[in-house]
């Protein structure tokens, strides 16, 4: 909400600057977020006078002047078409800078010169949009620095950031009760001297409410022969201060008093209310209404709605009727100032996606005793200012009255929520200062105040008004409690740290993606849209963490960054049986892409390829202990290549996938490259995680090492050899290693040369010769006859 | 025999120590271990030995051939490293670098928040993202129609379930399931129906903390809090807390920490006011405890929220939030 400074004036004497005025507002909760200074500084601009007027010989806009300074007369060319004789100006002479940044020169415009400049409101920076000079008022003398006799003037708005549990503040009466508050100054509030007819009220209007629910108060008064017209310039000031465009006088002064006291005010022109007569109902079925801004509205269910005897003319406390505006030819004024309660408010404006000033302050809850004060402050304004005559009384439809909350607060409670020491007195002081009487263990709380409620709602009053740095810190804080690392998080840290180890870079992407990066055919199977997405970009939550790393991935490669180990631990989203909130597991990826190696000055480097990736994984599942896993042929993976996908098992659970990005997934977000990506569920990691090591005892003995190697059928796979020479071997066989792999005519079409290096070693002796050479031809026999190899020799 | 090998040992040794060229070394190479050297001939003469002494005088020579051979070529490598590195080498060409692996920079600002609240005494707990209207809104007090809902627009799935807005529903969720004394941290990724733009994302990291037991006061609150910011940013940084409002605390409190890069001065930053506002704290709402079934009456607790993406943003003086997201390596090879 937009306050200022000096209309605060009128309502509470303090003699605080406005930078000390916003620091005591937001210490007791009302931040303010931004003081605005209605006047900026311009220099040198001073009063001259017209000492004569002409046209310009060769240009018929142009006026040739002569302006008289205490020291000197000027020549002038002027543009502007209000420019006369005698008027007082604001003049700037050769060598002064406007606000705007133009700096004043001699200037010569057809043959005539010109030695400075008439100025206009808009180019002193005072106004947005002015229409020719700023003619000066008469008293203000020639030479007068005009900035410093403006300085009166200067007004400070301060922009107020509101919590939604105070509607009582938004007002500049609860600001400034707020302010006398820790002031300890009083509050002033407006007397009211109604001259009022004799003719009453009753007479020209009378009030239905069919739903006191939605409406609990409705009140109006009647102002006849109101002159309608702009309103003065002080109250259009005040109100363009606050972000409110002034129209006319009667609707000028029901805004001036909304802000003012916070309460919304109607005026409906009174011609239009048919049968005299106001009702007040719950709207019906697809009930449609044109609203003041010209627009038809379908109204929700059970909408108040302000009706006259034949038809509606409001939207309650949203919004008022195109039909029964106040307009230039309006001579009765029927003012509306009523109650509505705040669910059917809030509920309405938001199904009708219209917020306003007076739906802001009804949905938050307004004063149900403050509405005839508005009514009646709105009326005395609109004698003065529109010469209306103000009929006698009102008609007030107020059936059960709204009574004053007591609540019960306890000393002591205060004391233990807040960690203070805070005497009886002294509570009784803070809460009269805000209207509270507090008396025998009871608080009567103002009807302007519905946020307070429950004892906690003052102890919250207690604590705002001494301040919270009033509130001693407790240094030794009370928790002693035994405290346990989490083990799902501290897992989750040991996985990042070691994929860190791994040389790779931790990213974090959106979980949100878009759509289309998914090219699987059943994907709205299991994809988890957003209702209400941003964009199209971010329309799905993402069933797998590769497509944000894949746009990661094209956002360096555009950058010439084309060496890329990305890794991200983050939640997944897919929806299982209809439901979207229950799976939410860890997921752990990486992708890589360009060289394997960082380019270096005497040594090539090759671009990664499906075995880094694999090596990668290998490396992962030893660092993290894991053990019993299995790679098996996988080829109806969403993002990898059919071709070269290993799913990673251990017994009957997928603890995840890895091998080539398919080119479709790449071609969709423009990646070139070959990308290699894996990704592990990580909640099925933490399930199954290692985390009791045993040392082990390694051998003392010496080992052998023997080499050979077997041509076999395209085909077989490695690992199976691998396995049976292990197998064959028996427990002797400290490892296997594949030391060269190639195919050629020379072995045959179809085959391929596979060379392993076996380690025998015990535990218990050094091997002997003839042992190992056993062992040696075993595994040969073995091999030859499971895979229809031949050694090599 | 034994005197024999001892002092061609000894001989040995000392003409080892002086030799400076490779010239030297190959002639005591030939002296000592050739064929026809002093060593070999020490291994003929060894059938002369009586037969019972034969395997320790043996033992002897072997020991004193490996001495000289394992001199020999230390004495080879070190001459031929000196050579090296004295006329080929030029060691100031750049080093052969591996890919330096790097925890992302929020990864290592929320680990350093976990252990500090950690020696604080609070226990690491962790929520949903995909959040229930309920367990986001009305169990912390925010009930349908609340103007409170305007304050964060919020990303639906369905009516009912949404991304959840704040970390607070893991209050109520730890609530649910333990009894008091409870103080934990709740970490996480948190969204928001905003544009993104240098300083909005429509995610980022929240850390909640919750504590509850009998006896806890807006003091402890403000206690933990200032520990914290001494912590994390120094013991000259001041905090402050203004009243404010959430529906799921009462008293409420902003909380302010002294400009990190002033230390409360003023600056530009910090548009001279010397502060800089962290995020939301306060007591737990009453209504937030009856939820959760807690004798509103017997315990009192404090939560509070915090930023962990701003924090980041703070300790590194970094201007745009996106840049966390963007995963620009000259931008994560920075942490
Ligand atoms: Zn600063």
């Amino acid at each position: 909400m937009k306050v200022s400074y000096n209309w605060l004036k009128d309502y509470v004497d303090f003699d605080l600057t406005p930078e000390e005025l916003a620091e005591k507002l937001t210490m007791v909760g009302f931040e303010v977020e931004e003081i605005i200074q209605t006047l900026s500084k311009f220099e040198k601009i001073v009063v001259g006078k017209i000492k004569s007027c002409v046209k310009h010989p060769d240009a018929d806009r142009l006026s040739v002047c002569e302006v008289e300074l205490p020291d000197n007369t000027y020549n002038v060319i002027c543009g502007a078409p209000n420019v006369q004789k005698g008027q007082n100006i604001p003049f700037a002479q050769v060598g002064v800078s406007l606000p705007n940044g133009l700096k004043i020169k001699k200037a010569k415009i057809r043959g005539t010169e010109s030695f400075g400049m008439i100025c206009s409101e808009e180019e002193l920076g005072l106004v947005e949009h002015s229409d020719g000079i700023w003619v000066l008022p008469e008293e203000w003398s020639v030479g007068e620095d005009v900035y410093e006799r403006l300085l009166d003037t200067q007004d400070f708005i301060f922009d107020i950031a509101i919590t939604p549990n105070r509607p009582d503040a938004m007002s500049m009466i609860g600001i400034a009760r707020e302010i006398a508050a820790f002031t300890e100054r009083d509050l002033k509030i407006p007397k009211i001297n109604l001259v009022e007819d004799d003719e009453p009220a009753s007479k020209l209007i009378s009030i239905e409410i069919e739903n006191p629910e939605g409406c609990p108060r409705y009140a109006a008064k009647v102002i006849k022969n109101v002159k309608i017209k702009a309103s003065p310039k002080w109250m259009a000031d005040r109100l363009t201060a606050a972000g409110v465009r002034p129209i006319n006088n009667i609707v000028d002064i029901t805004n001036y008093i909304l802000l003012e006291t916070g309460q919304p005010l109607h005026a409906f022109d009174h011609k239009f209310i048919e049968d005299s007569k106001i009702v007040v109902r719950f709207s019906t079925e697809n009930e449609k209404f044109i609203t003041l801004d010209e627009k038809e509205r379908e109204l929700p269910h059970e909408t108040v709605l302000i009706c006259d005897g034949k038809k509606s003319v409001a939207i309650g406390g949203i919004m008022g009727g195109l039909n029964s505006e106040v307009t230039e030819k309006t001579k009765t004024v029927l003012l509306e100032s009523a109650y509505f309660n705040p669910v059917h408010i809030s509920r309405s404006s938001k199904k009708l996606g219209l917020s306003t000033e007076a739906s802001q302050r009804f949905e938050r809850g307004m004063d149900p005793s403050g509405v005839l004060f508005a009514a009646n402050r709105a009326a005395y304004l609109m004698s003065e200012l529109a010469g209306g005559k103000i009929l006698s009384g009102e008609v007030d439809n107020y059936l059960n009255k709204i009574e004053s909350r007591k609540i019960s607060v306890r000393i002591e409670r205060i004391n233990k929520v807040l960690g203070t020491s805070i005497t009886e007195n002294e509570v009784i002081k803070i809460l009269s200062s805000l209207g509270i009487e507090y008396k025998n263990g009871k608080a009567t709380i103002p009807t302007f105040r519905p946020d307070l409620e429950r004892e906690v709602d003052i102890i919250e009053e207690i604590a705002r008004c001494i301040t919270f740095d009033n509130i001693p810190v407790k240094e030794k804080t009370s928790i002693y409690y035994e405290n346990q690392a989490n083990d799902k998080d501290t897992y989750l840290s040991f996985l990042k740290k070691k994929l860190v180890e791994l040389e790779f870079n931790e990213a974090l992407t959106n979980s949100m993606i878009p759509k289309e990066m998914i090219t699987d055919e059943n994907k709205d199977d299991y994809l988890v849209p957003i209702y209400n997405p941003i964009s199209d970009d971010m329309n799905i939550m993402r069933p797998s963490l590769i497509p944000g790393l894949l746009k990661s991935v094209i956002y360096n490669l555009n950058r010439n960054q084309p060496n890329i180990r990305l890794f991200e631990l983050g939640r997944i989203f897919t929806k299982i049986n209809d439901q979207y909130e229950s799976e939410q597991p860890y997921n752990i990826c990486g992708v890589i892409c360009g060289n394997t190696k960082n380019p270096n000055w005497n040594e090539g480097t090759a671009t990664v390829d499906f075995y880094d990736i694999k090596g990668l994984v290998e490396s992962l599942i030893n660092k993290i202990f894991l053990d019993k896993v299995e790679f098996i042929l996988y080829d109806s993976h969403i993002y990898f290549d059919k071709k070269s996908t290993l799913s990673i098992k251990r017994g009957e659970q997928t603890l995840g996938y890895f091998g080539k990005i398919k080119r479709e997934v790449l071609n969709k977000i423009d990646i070139e490259q070959d990308v290699f990506s894996f990704e592990f569920n990580a909640d099925l990691l933490f399930d199954i995680r290692n985390i009791n090591r045993q040392y082990k005892s390694f051998s003392k003995y010496p080992y052998v090492e023997k080499d050979l190697a077997f041509v076999l059928d395209q085909k077989v796979n490695s690992n199976e050899i691998i396995n049976a020479i292990a197998r064959a071997g028996g427990s002797l066989v400290e490892s296997v290693n594949v030391f060269d792999v190639f195919t050629g005519e020379n072995i045959g079409h179809g085959k391929k040369s596979i060379a392993f290096r076996i380690k025998f070693q015990s535990y218990e002796k050094t091997l002997q010769d003839e042992e190992v050479q056993g062992l040696f031809l075993k595994i040969i026999n073995k091999i030859e006859s499971t895979f229809h190899a031949n050694l090599r020799e | 025999m034994l005197e024999q090998i001892k002092k061609i040992k000894q001989e040995a040794e000392n003409e080892l120590k002086k030799i400076s060229t490779s010239q030297e070394l190959d002639t005591l190479r030939l002296k000592y271990l050739s064929r026809k050297g002093l060593i070999s001939s020490l291994f003929s003469d060894l059938k002369d030995v009586v037969a019972n002494e034969r395997a320790i005088v043996g033992q002897k020579i072997n020991q004193l051939k490996s001495d000289v051979e394992s001199s020999y070529k230390e004495l080879q490598e070190s001459l031929k490293s000196d050579k090296e590195t004295e006329d080929d080498v030029d060691l100031f060409l750049p080093g052969r670098q591996p890919f330096i692996g790097r925890l992302h920079p929020l990864t290592i600002v929320l680990d350093e928040i976990k252990q500090i609240f950690f020696n604080l005494g609070f226990h690491v707990e962790d929520g949903p993202e995909i959040e229930t209207d309920y367990y986001n809104f009305e169990a912390l007090n925010i009930p349908k129609d609340h103007p409170a809902r305007d304050m964060q627009d919020t990303l639906y799935i369905t009516e009912e379930i949404l991304l959840r807005t704040h970390t607070s529903p893991v209050q109520i969720r730890v609530m649910q399931s333990q009894k008091p004394p409870i103080s934990i941290i709740a970490p996480g990724r948190v969204y928001r129906r905003d544009t993104p733009d240098a300083s909005h994302s429509p995610f980022f990291h929240q850390v909640e903390g919750l504590v509850v037991d009998e006896g806890i006061s807006f003091g402890d609150l403000k206690g933990v809090i200032t520990a914290f910011a001494h912590k994390m940013f120094g013991s000259d940084i001041k905090v402050r807390f203004r009243p404010s409002f959430f529906p799921f605390t009462e008293p409420s409190a902003e909380y302010d920490f002294n400009c990190v890069f002033c230390r409360g001065k003023g600056c530009r930053v910090c548009k001279n006011t010397g502060w800089m506002e962290i995020s939301g704290a306060g007591m737990v709402d009453p209504n937030v405890f009856e939820a959760v079934g807690y004798d509103s009456e017997k315990y009192t607790g404090y939560a509070f929220g915090m930023g962990v993406d701003r924090i980041a943003m703070l300790k590194y003086g970094i201007n745009d939030i996106r840049l966390f997201f963007e995963n620009d390596l000259r931008f994560l090879n920075q942490f």
